[in-house]
């Protein structure tokens, strides 16, 4: 383990698909070599339908991000994404035998096994569970509880999980391209590693990554991951939106949100008036600005309405606040609709600073790929808090656990 | 080395191994036969009694007893319980022939026929009269064999409980889950033969091994012991590293136990592990550990150990338990009242349909749905119900006993309940499913442009009703004074009552919202994907389309 290793992120967006490839040094810093992005067709709300045009599109990023990088791209850590993507926290209680008072590794197992034991949806299966902490005797926030003197001890955990076969059909899009899928990733918990600090995390802080297809978040409270999910509704919404109110053309729709998107309708004339033109300079709807503009309002605030109704019994401990990210971070006043709603301090943010081209790879929208490298990292020095379940990750997890300490 | 605490009066056993006799009355009983026969897994002689010489002929069981020889000249029984009892009445002598001398005696019958329900109580009754111990292994028709053919399978089972030792019964329906639903039906009746098999033979092994930890007859009784108790039956073989746990891991998967949540409302639970001469303590006492997280305290857990030679190096778990049908039924109704719903359409009547309307449940988290939507929805869920049982005991008035189709109505119900448990995370699918097969929805379909999208009329000629429609497209020149002024206005005031009105309508599901989910008008680019229900709205219509739709009302 004693060298650089080089991973490649891929996630496939409904807007966008997008492989970065980055370089992982020993004191843990990242170097992004390059990144291939394609536009994504074939992509909806996060999921995958039609593979072929992905897979054309596919194509299309990764060899951008081959030549770019100079890397010849073989394994790729994907990110998922999709309104079947629920979570969990469950804990696990395990009473330690009569004769013994000190915790031992398999006793950690043991109440690990009862943790991860949780009804789920026949069809799921399990994408992350991630330790959130241990409880010995009732003290929480233990984070290595081997060796200690206790009665009892819990291990708590999050649990991410997927319908089964939606899972597959991504890693199966990926893998006809032909690439090797490493690891399947939850998008918000790539994207959170790169967007939050760890300040942010122990104080409190709710990333939502707002994409065209869905608006995927993670909430962390006192530095552990809470709550984790995934709202079906983006940017891509807000287009339709836009569409169906001018009876314009999606494209056209798409472009005028891009540039003339905001949400902050009171601050507009009421006769001021957006003309939408098409390529040949032909006008082909009018709207009042402020119209468009509180279309966006109402949409957005609906989408964080329905984000916030998830993390309900979180969002008094936000201290760090919201952190948005994602393409549709970079709509206008985007913030100020997300204060509206949760009443906290609101930050649009990209990716922490990597080394490399950094200046492009600050722009929110590729928050989850270079993620997805951190988590690439991460999961391979086995930070204890991100021990990966994903079925593919489980034989590296099973060699590392054979190595003590490691 | 078995305990006969209850039948005292049964021969005292001689030393030397137990001997075990296993017989299969009619097709279903000389199916499991066969697959015993070619398993070779069980020390046992082996008997298949039959009407129908074709059968016998076909079957692989090394003694072959044809019944009522002169009385049915070798023709089936032909789902006749009569014919079949009389068939055995007269074949008795050699019944008794061949079941002399054995101490267990193991009957298989598929209930429902002819040969299983009329014979095998006839001969569990010869079985007793010998002295053995008689366990009946039973299996229930499946729904869709008839009303008729589970009456007859309910009689057959009430003859047999009073004369067998134990019995344990399966329920086909149950066991149909073995199997994808894509294979065939013989792989259906493949997989219960062999689930039957193997509870045979880890049953006799129970019995018959010197067990370290002894399980006996009694135990196996008494966790059978529930009235009316269908059996809940796990078998697990597994070897290599993590042996104990994987067997237990494919014990608990058996279908009968429901991934062991079944488990959670039985009295008693046996659980019986066998290993070779070199299982440890260690894999034993993971493997109880494992198991008392999966029942509550108050159950009663049966242990028992044995070393069978005859596994190596496996490690096999069992697990017997029963539940009362009742008791079955009402764990179904509670779990998945809600679910019930989207399978009340199949069934002819028109009254269940409304409740199919309100049934698509919000993808939301469970935790954020109002607790009276909840209620209302069992309820609702809870009538469909009870007019489907109502038009299903119409429908049979002519069936003799009311609990017939009582217990009709359970089975069906549990196999909802175990498909259900797949589609729960399906919802939007169900939903879709829904759009494409109620008629009503194909009527709002047609009615609703006229509602939600008059957009284009609006341009046109500016409407007097349509007031907040005129904004979204204003051609602002044309545009006289008075209609662009309250034209933004109701958007404008309710930027400030958003909260109220988006918060009002996720709190409280509006009865209309549904219109939303059926039509395809204003879901734009979104109109083949599933929709992105929300309390029964679907939220790929446009935000500021659903808003004023409300704001008209």
């Amino acid at each position: 383990m004693a060298k650089t290793t080089i991973y490649a992120g891929l996630e496939i967006g409904t807007h966008k698909i997008c492989v970065v490839v980055g370089e992982a040094k020993r004191d843990g810093s990242i170097k992004i070599l390059g990144v291939g992005e394609a536009a994504s067709r074939g992509v909806r709300k996060g999921e995958i339908v039609d593979f072929d045009k992905v897979q054309t599109c596919l194509n299309d990023a990764l060899v951008r991000a081959e030549d770019r990088s100079d890397v010849m791209i073989r394994n790729v850590f994907l990110g998922v994404s999709g309104a079947h993507i629920e979570s969990l926290n469950n804990i696990g209680r395990y009473r330690l035998p009569e004769d013994q008072t000190e915790i031992t590794e398999d006793d950690v197992e043991e109440a690990k096994e009862i943790a991860r034991n949780v009804n789920v949806p026949q069809q799921n299966v399990f994408l992350h569970s991630m330790t959130r902490q241990y409880i010995v005797d009732g003290q929480e926030a233990v984070r290595q509880p081997i060796g200690r003197e206790a009665r009892f001890l819990e291990a708590d955990y999050h649990i991410i999980h997927g319908v089964r076969g939606r899972i597959q059909n991504a890693i199966r899009c990926v893998r006809e391209i032909p690439l090797e899928v490493e690891d399947v990733v939850f998008n918000p918990i790539a994207a959170a590693q790169v967007v939050l600090s760890r300040e942010a995390k122990n104080q409190g802080a709710l990333m939502i990554d707002f994409g065209a297809g869905t608006a995927d978040f993670v909430l962390y409270r006192d530095g552990m991951l809470t709550a984790s999910g995934c709202i079906p509704l983006g940017g891509d919404h807000m287009t339709n939106d836009i569409a169906m109110a001018l009876q314009i053309p999606n494209g056209r729709a798409e472009k005028v949100k891009v540039e003339e998107g905001s949400t902050l309708y009171q601050d507009v004339d009421s006769g001021d008036v957006l003309r939408v033109e098409d390529d040949t300079g032909h006008v082909i709807g009018e709207i009042e600005r402020a119209f468009m503009y509180e279309i966006l309002y109402l949409r957005a605030q609906e989408i964080f309405d329905q984000v916030k109704v998830r993390c309900e019994a979180h969002i008094g401990h936000l201290g760090a606040g919201i952190y948005l990210t994602g393409g549709v971070s970079l709509l206008k006043g985007i913030d100020a609709v997300a204060r509206d709603v949760f009443g906290v301090k609101v930050t649009k943010v990209g990716s922490a600073p990597v080394s490399g081209v950094t200046s492009t790879f600050e722009n929110p929208k590729y928050s989850t790929p270079i993620g997805l490298i951190r988590y690439a990292q991460i999961l391979d020095s086995e930070k204890p808090f991100l021990s990966p379940l994903a079925r593919l990750s489980r034989k590296v997890s099973e060699m590392l656990s054979v190595i003590p300490f490691s | 080395m078995v305990e006969y605490h209850r039948h005292s009066d049964a021969p005292a056993i001689s030393q030397g191994p137990i001997s075990i006799a296993i017989i299969g009355v009619g097709g279903a009983g000389s199916n499991v036969l066969d697959r015993i026969t070619l398993d070779r897994t069980l020390d046992a002689s082996l008997v298949c009694m039959h009407t129908d010489v074709r059968v016998l002929g076909h079957a692989m069981a090394p003694t072959k007893l044809q019944l009522g020889t002169e009385l049915m000249r070798g023709v089936g029984a032909g789902g006749d319980p009569d014919l079949g009892r009389e068939a055995a009445l007269f074949s008795r002598d050699v019944i008794r022939q061949n079941l002399a001398g054995h101490q267990i005696i193991f009957i298989c019958a598929g209930l429902g026929g002819g040969t299983g329900s009329g014979a095998a109580p006839v001969i569990a009754e010869i079985a007793k009269s010998t002295g053995a111990l008689v366990l009946v292994v039973a299996t229930m028709p499946f729904s869709f064999e008839g009303r008729r053919r589970i009456t007859q399978a309910e009689e057959a089972l009430e003859l047999l409980q009073k004369r067998a030792d134990a019995l344990i019964l399966f329920e086909n329906n149950r066991m149909g889950e073995l199997i994808l639903p894509k294979d065939g039906i013989q792989k259906a009746f493949g997989a219960a033969d062999q689930l039957i098999s193997q509870s045979l033979r880890a049953v006799s092994t129970m019995i018959s091994t010197p067990g370290l930890v002894k399980l006996g007859l009694d135990d196996l009784t008494s966790a059978l012991s529930s009235s009316n108790g269908r059996c809940l039956f796990g078998f697990g073989e597994a070897k290599g590293q993590n042996r104990g746990a994987e067997a237990l891991k494919k014990a608990l998967k058996s279908p009968l136990i429901d991934q062991g949540r079944l488990l959670h409302h039985t009295k008693n639970l046996l659980v019986h592990v066998a290993g070779g001469e070199g299982m440890t303590l260690v894999e034993v006492e993971g493997i109880m550990k494992q198991i008392g997280r999966n029942v509550p305290d108050h159950t009663q857990i049966l242990f028992g150990v044995a070393v069978e030679p005859k596994l190596g190096d496996a490690v096999a778990v069992t697990l017997i338990s029963s539940l009362g049908a009742e008791a079955l039924q009402s764990y179904s109704q509670a779990q998945t009242a809600i679910r019930l719903e989207p399978e009340v359409p199949a069934s002819n009547e028109p009254a269940p349909k409304p409740a199919a309307k309100t049934s698509a449940p919000p993808p939301l988290p469970r935790s954020s749905e109002p607790e009276e939507g909840d209620a209302s929805k069992a309820k609702t869920a809870a009538d469909a119900f009870d007019l489907f049982a109502a038009s299903a005991a119409s429908a049979v008035a002519t069936a003799p006993v009311a609990t017939s189709v009582f217990k009709e109505v359970t089975t069906e119900v549990t196999h909802v309940i175990e498909r259900s448990v797949r589609v729960d995370a399906e919802i939007p699918d169900e939903v879709t499913f829904e759009e494409s097969e109620t008629p009503e929805a194909a009527e709002e379909n047609e009615v609703e442009p006229e509602v939600v999208a008059p957009m284009a009329e609006t341009t046109s000629v500016p409407l007097p009703t349509a007031r907040p429609q005129a904004a979204p497209v204003v051609t602002a020149r044309e545009r006289s004074e008075p209609q662009a002024e309250p034209a933004p206005a109701p958007a404008r005031h309710t930027g400030g009552l958003l909260a109220n009105v988006i918060g009002g309508s996720s709190s409280a599901a509006t009865p209309d919202s549904d219109m939303f989910q059926a039509g395809d008008e204003g879901r734009g680019r979104f109109k083949n994907t599933e929709p992105s229900l929300v309390e029964g709205e679907d939220l790929d219509v446009p935000t500021w389309m659903r808003l004023k739709k409300k704001l008209s009302r």
